[in-house]
């Protein structure tokens, strides 16, 4: 049985993007979302938000091995 | 002259035997083309890997190869060595299909830096290779040019979505191809098709003239045979170019020379959670034989927890996938049925998404990196796992065009792979044994940033006490 959230998903989909459902799997793939939501919202309160601009570059750089 | 090469054994040669033997003058540039074409021709209409083949072009500038060598003149790094790309890198006035319908005829204006590179340094470009369609899918399905096919057996998924990179390099069409990587797109091909591929530290090659699927993930690298030649290209196509202000200042070492043949002290982490999460039996017991090589080698092999892969696996689903929405959207509206079917769905998903959990996804990029990096590579050289968790797919049951409901294995490909390109982390795929069907596993290590002498060394030093990498696909 599909998820409750995918009707009103499309719709928002249309109305924000203009993008209208192109078949019977994104609708499979819509209802996957209920798992990845799952996953963000176990997630919320575990980090603060990175306030400083360039945060992962500078990030790759503070990261080599040591010495390089 | 030195004592030429044997013809028969001539597609066999890896990019860097092959650049190698020319050098020597042990080889004919010309002669190795004619191998690799033949190759093709003979076994390309199982395959499926090639797209365009510039064959006059090829033999002309193979011709022109072995000429200015009897003449003296001094040849590049990769002269002698035949390659095809992913039909996404741009050359100046000539198609790049993109693998997709709605670029079916298109033209670039320019030509992409990494080609420009591999011109210079000899390589001789024979064409364009199937792909996935927009570099959008983990298995090598192609609705438009046609599946290409696995050269272990035909019947099972090459990985994506550099299909044909995978599968020609595998079937001795060439001895080495781009790939693109945005969440295992190199890594993937290299491993279901038995051969070793390298996605190098975010920024390191240069994307210019390259199609884009998700500006923050989408990294340029080789599919080749060993570790050895991907350490020659990375070297040759690597460092900052003017025309791609996000590449790299970092300078490129020799990468070659770095691989002394040892991993004698090197420490290498093995998370306990998540790349092994729900791994086939096979999978994991060529992965434990790899880890077993190396420790005989001279590796220290260590368990350790990383609990930032639970939060790093979530916001790795975001990026690309709202990039890839917002690239595609006028497409997405003007003209959905020009997609396949795959395709299109997997992109609607991504307009769902809303626009501020994107945003903590990219800031959160930096913060997670050095968490994981203080988790897995504190005290460590590198992490290994294997790059694909379960066995090899048959393109049937990864085939959502045909059922949607083969969705979940689908995604589940890339599992492994993702993670590396939301941390930005230079990852190389080797070859590390068969499962039971017949079908290759793949060993992944990945390093600090911009270590990829390190990840190549250890991949090297591997490929010295295994021989994986040499077998081939009877075709």
């Amino acid at each position: 049985m599909e998820p409750e959230l995918v009707v009103p998903t499309m719709e928002a989909i249309r109305r924000w993007s203009g993008v209208s459902v192109p078949n019977a799997a994104a609708r499979h793939g819509l209802a996957d979302h209920i798992a990845l939501i799952a996953e963000l919202e176990a997630l919320r309160g575990s980090m603060a938000f990175e306030e400083e601009p360039s945060n992962f570059e500078a990030a790759l750089r503070a990261c080599k091995e040591p010495g390089q | 002259m030195n004592a030429p090469v044997a013809a028969s054994d001539l597609a066999d040669l890896s990019m860097t035997e092959a650049a190698d033997a020319f050098a020597r003058g042990e080889l004919r540039a010309e002669a190795l083309v004619r191998a690799c074409l033949a190759r093709i021709e003979a076994h390309d209409g199982k395959v499926n890997a090639v797209i365009r083949l510039d064959r006059e072009a090829a033999l002309a500038a193979a011709a022109a190869q072995d000429k200015a060598r009897a003449a003296g003149e001094a040849c590049g790094p990769l002269a002698g060595a035949p390659m095809m790309h992913k039909d996404m890198y741009y050359r100046a006035g000539k198609v790049s299909s993109c693998g997709s319908k709605i670029r079916r005829d298109f033209v670039p204006p320019v030509t992409a830096t990494v080609l420009e590179r591999l011109d210079a340094a000899g390589a001789i470009d024979m064409g364009t290779l199937n792909m996935a369609e927009f570099a959008q899918n983990p298995t090598g399905h192609n609705a438009h040019f046609g599946h290409c096919h696995n050269p272990w057996n035909l019947d099972y998924c090459t990985g994506g979505s550099s299909s044909g990179s995978g599968a020609g390099v595998a079937a001795r069409f060439f001895t080495a191809a781009l790939g693109s990587d945005t969440g295992g797109s190199i890594r993937l091909p290299a491993t279901l098709c038995g051969v070793t591929g390298l996605k190098a530290t975010q920024t390191r090659v240069s994307r210019h003239g390259v199609m884009p699927l998700s500006f923050s993930c989408d990294n340029v690298g080789p599919l080749v045979r060993t570790a050895r030649d991907a350490a020659r290209f990375l070297r040759v196509t690597a460092g900052q170019d003017p025309k791609d202000p996000t590449s790299a200042a970092e300078p490129v070492p020799d990468y070659e020379a770095a691989l002394s043949g040892t991993v004698k002290g090197m420490r290498i982490a093995v998370c306990e959670t998540y790349f092994l999460d729900g791994a086939d039996a096979p999978v994991v017991a060529a992965f434990e034989q790899a880890l077993a090589a190396l420790r005989e080698a001279g590796a220290v092999v260590t368990r350790v927890k990383a609990p930032s892969l639970a939060a790093i696996a979530a916001y790795t689903a975001l990026v690309s996938r709202v990039e890839g929405a917002a690239i595609h959207a006028n497409w997405m509206r003007e003209h959905p049925g020009d997609y396949a079917i795959h395709l299109s769905a997997r992109l609607f998903g991504g307009y769902a998404i809303p626009g501020h959990l994107y945003v903590e996804a990219l800031s959160r990029r930096g913060a997670l990196l050095r968490q994981f990096v203080a988790e897995a590579l504190t005290g460590h050289d590198l992490v290994a796992t294997p790059t694909l968790r379960i066995r090899v797919p048959t393109l049937a049951e990864t085939d959502i065009d045909a059922d949607p409901a083969n969705w979940h294995r689908f995604m589940a490909v890339s599992a492994n792979t993702r993670p590396f390109n939301y941390l930005g982390l230079p990852t190389l795929s080797v070859p590390c044994g068969f499962d039971d069907r017949g079908l290759p596993v793949g060993l992944q290590l990945a390093g600090r940033p911009f270590a990829e002498a390190t990840v190549l060394r250890a991949g090297d030093a591997f490929q010295r006490v295994t021989d994986w990498h040499r077998r081939a696909p009877a075709l």
